[in-house]
């Protein structure tokens, strides 16, 4: 009847609590498999799309630019898939952009902090007492890349409607509590969280589309009508709206377009 | 339950009422449209509807109450909630509480006539959506 979005601090951990509860609750579960779609529908390397997820912000041009186009292309075909319900989700960044989505329960899984340490260090085992060092650094880093991309902090434990820690919870109790917690009726897909959903994949896919002709495009979506804000000198200012308007048109879901450019000479569109 | 659908629609804007009762009786609805809440709730005291349409925001009371006694008098009613003011919390809190359905403003009469003729499927009844067809909206 639901969405679940699975955030963990462990790969591991998270894959494993999302494949669980999908077969517990009879749900689909999507994971990082769907990045061969994403590679196939755009024509990126799968290799960059997880380097899209996984590296630190980068700050020069083109590479950031990439790592947008990576995340935007990714979270237009992610959300595609979670128009259908009963679906739990893991791996795909979706707990930073399924947001104010009353059907999908966002779920963040605490790992144990010496488990979670031997999985950032890649190195086996790690002594307790060098385990925060490890997870305070990887903190940092996640904090740092939800921020840039998503301006949300994905550490922060508001973010989700439940937090569990696998210090105190075992694997199976935290599939059962993730279960049951689907099961409220706050939880139920109705008319509008359905709506919300739709035009967070319409604007989405939408910026996707434009994306590689225009870097700093913004879209929003109410309905089939779409928003597209982006930067452009004075002169170009109406050849850039039509021709942007034109190819938004063409986009299956569209109903209408507004276009703004913003002068972006000097200055970056809020 | 009657053959006719009964739809009681509370909302404190006049043109919701006069707009979406003809759209509702269009699919063969039996409808009661009210602007004052109190009128409303009378009404729901006395009648029990199949279907109940209320906006959330009308000031002295809100939809979430209306929601609170339909639901203590009848809970077979399916009540669906409309408002302009739609948020995460106030959707997840109106499903909580048992609302059938929640839909934001604005939205099509049609969009109100899927949900009704969904309301009416769940009671085991139908409504006849083709009917509604031709009505111009």
């Amino acid at each position: 009847m639901s969405i679940i979005i699975i955030s963990s601090d462990s790969y591991e951990k998270g894959e494993e609590i999302a494949h669980n509860a999908a077969r517990a609750l009879d749900y689909a579960c999507l994971d990082r498999e769907l990045l061969a779609v994403v590679a196939a529908r755009y024509g990126i390397p799968q290799d960059r799309l997880e380097w899209a997820l996984e590296s630190s912000p980068s700050s020069w041009g083109r590479s950031a630019r990439l790592q947008d186009r990576c995340l935007a292309y990714m979270q237009s075909t992610t959300l595609g898939e979670l128009l259908k319900d009963n679906t739990v989700c893991h791996g795909l960044a979706a707990h930073l952009y399924v947001v104010g989505i009353s059907h999908a329960l966002r779920v963040r899984i605490l790992a144990e902090p010496v488990e979670l340490a031997r999985e950032i260090s890649g190195e086996g085992e790690v002594p307790p007492e060098r385990a925060p060092r490890f997870i305070d650094r990887q903190r940092k880093l996640r904090q740092h890349w939800s921020l840039t991309h998503y301006q949300l902090d994905e550490t922060d434990p508001s973010q989700y409607d439940l937090v569990i820690s696998l210090s105190q919870i075992h694997t199976d109790e935290a599939i059962k509590i993730i279960a049951q917690t689907a099961g409220y009726r706050r939880f139920a897909p109705m008319t509008y969280s359905l709506r919300c959903i739709k035009d967070a994949e319409l604007a989405s896919r939408v910026r996707a589309g434009l994306l590689e002709a225009y870097p700093k495009v913004k879209v929003r979506a109410e309905g089939g009508t779409v928003i597209v804000e982006t930067q452009g000198s004075r002169r170009n200012k109406l050849k850039k709206a039509a021709a942007i308007k034109e190819e938004v048109q063409a986009m299956e879901g569209v109903d209408y377009v507004e276009v703004h450019i913003k002068n972006g000479l000097f200055k970056r569109a809020p | 339950m009657s053959e006719r659908l009964s739809v009681l629609l509370l909302d404190d804007e006049p043109i919701v009422g006069r707009r979406l009762g003809p759209a509702l009786a269009k699919i063969g609805c039996n409808v009661e449209a009210f602007e004052d809440p109190k009128k409303a709730l009378k009404r729901i005291d006395q009648k029990t509807f199949d279907v109940v349409v209320t906006d959330i925001r009308m000031g002295e009371i809100d939809g979430m109450q209306v929601l609170d006694r339909v639901r203590s008098k009848s809970p077979r009613t399916k009540v669906i909630l409309i408002t302009g003011y739609a948020m995460m919390e106030l959707a997840r809190e109106a499903m909580e509480k048992g609302a059938f359905d929640f839909i934001s403003k604005p939205f099509k009469a049609n969009d109100l006539r899927q949900v009704v003729a969904k309301a009416a499927r769940a009671l085991g009844a139908s409504v006849d959506l083709e009917k509604a067809a031709n009505f111009s909206q």
